[in-house]
């Protein structure tokens, strides 16, 4: 095995190991509320970074700036199966920055450079846009101030990136600080049951 | 060069010339009437836009074309349907595999073409409908990248095919036997010379030039076959949200263009300078 390839499962099994925490600990919050309680999430239907119709506006980050919880307990998620893999990510890239001499934006678009990408599949490394890419978010980076979802969604992207209430970071307060402040009531109560699926 | 918008056809509604709930392909025949793909109708305008008829396909219409024949052939989810130029269906061709989603058609030297948006392939089939061979399936390494979910295509006079890639954000020409002869275009986020945003263009046409839409924003542009800008045809009429818009030019060098919100044909003309 070459020292490259080592590197990166290391890097693929430190991501999927901070997955799981994260997955781990949510599941053990949801499990001690159990017993017919609900619990806040983010309606992706109604929030403006990803609902359908609302273009040419700036992110919302109310979720970042709102919550209670020091970095918020709202993250980012790209739901893979939905994700289109592109070259040219425009939740990863700033599609409007200069072009760089490989072809493709030269800035990113995360101010807290949360998301990585990495060629998946058969991969050309001289030419970048006949591959595929995979795009992770760092959680424990990411704020959850909805730049990255604001550029995936329809009809820029497809919408795989929304933003979700991490149960591990939640305090669960009765009336949610950032419900109190979304314009679109996007925050809203679930059974905790509906949670765990 | 520049354009002026003409005319405008359809419409979101239940009326007779409208469309209900979607508009996903537009054609064109010799005589210069127009056919759209909306919901699961063919719609038939003349030449100036007056509604001559409408029929049903047995499910959602993804794409129409016009072949030298007359005949009318619609895409569909795994199927072919094939109509005479009275809307009378004469053929169906089903095939699981090869046509999962076709969102374009067109003919080369007495075949035709299926835009497979499942298979991410263009389907190259005799005139009974007999598979031939793929056209964009691993050129060079992963295909036609289709994150919008529509393959699209044009024929030029040499017989050479025109082929979205909009995640490579080219345009690539292949043979009809499926070789790559090489590509036009390259991403850039705010000259229209280039393709913006993740995936664009979506759809192409061909006649003296290449026409193609892009979305996010919508536009539709004029580009020389060696990939140079030529004109930006109209962008702000287009609602903002539309993707996949189908492109289609008459021999005047008129352009329609299918808004996909709207529901409606915008067409444009060249103005002489």
């Amino acid at each position: 095995m070459n020292e490259h390839f080592t590197r990166r499962d290391l890097m693929h099994n430190a991501a999927r190991g901070v997955v799981l925490a994260t997955l781990g600990g949510g599941a053990g919050f949801l499990v001690r509320k159990a017993n017919g309680q609900v619990v806040w999430q983010v309606d992706s239907a109604r929030c403006l970074n990803s609902r359908l119709g609302e273009v040419g506006v700036a992110a919302c980050s109310l979720c970042t700036t709102e919550c209670v919880v020091s970095l918020s307990a709202v993250r980012a998620v790209n739901e893979h199966s939905r994700c289109g893999r592109c070259n040219i990510c425009p939740a990863y890239f700033k599609i409007t920055s200069a072009v760089d001499e490989r072809g493709l934006p030269s800035e990113k678009l995360c101010p807290r450079d949360a998301i990585t990408r990495k060629p998946i599949g058969k991969a050309d490394p001289e030419d970048p846009a006949n591959n595929f890419y995979d795009y992770l978010i760092d959680e424990e980076k990411c704020d959850g101030c909805g730049k990255c979802a604001m550029q995936c969604k329809e009809p820029l992207g497809l919408g795989s990136i929304v933003l979700k209430i991490r149960y591990n970071r939640c305090v669960d307060c009765n009336r949610c600080a950032i419900s109190r402040a979304c314009p679109k009531d996007a925050l809203v109560r679930i059974p905790v049951t509906r949670a765990l699926t | 060069m520049q354009y002026r918008q003409v005319a405008v056809i359809g419409g979101k509604g239940s009326g007779p010339s409208q469309f209900a709930t979607s508009l996903r392909g537009i054609a064109l025949d010799f005589a210069g009437n127009i056919y759209a793909a909306n919901d699961s109708h063919i719609t038939l305008f003349d030449a100036g836009g007056r509604l001559k008829r409408r029929w049903s396909t047995s499910q959602p219409v993804h794409s129409v074309a016009v072949a030298g024949s007359g005949a009318i052939y619609t895409g569909q989810i795994r199927q072919i349907e094939i109509f005479d130029d009275a809307g009378k269906l004469v053929h169906t061709w089903r095939d699981e595999a090869l046509l999962g989603r076709v969102t374009s058609i067109g003919f080369v030297n007495g075949d035709v073409l299926a835009g497979d948006a499942t298979g991410r392939a263009i389907r190259r089939l005799d005139c009974t409908g007999k598979f031939r061979n793929n056209i964009g399936r691993d050129n060079p390494l992963n295909g036609l990248l289709i994150p919008n979910g529509v393959v699209d295509f044009g024929v030029d006079a040499h017989g050479v095919i025109h082929a979205a890639n909009p995640g490579k954000h080219r345009v690539e020409r292949y043979a009809p036997t499926g070789e790559l002869l090489g590509h036009i275009g390259h991403f850039h986020g705010t000259d229209p010379a280039g393709f913006g945003g993740c995936c664009n263009p979506t759809n192409v046409a061909i006649r003296d030039r290449l026409y193609v839409t892009e979305k996010a924003g919508p536009r539709a542009k004029v580009h020389s076959f060696s990939g140079e800008l030529e004109a930006v045809i109209a962008s702000d009429v287009f609602e903002a949200n539309c993707k996949n818009m189908s492109i289609a030019v008459d021999r005047r060098g008129r352009v329609y263009v299918a808004d996909t919100v709207q529901l409606a044909i915008f067409v444009f003309e060249p103005v002489a300078l």
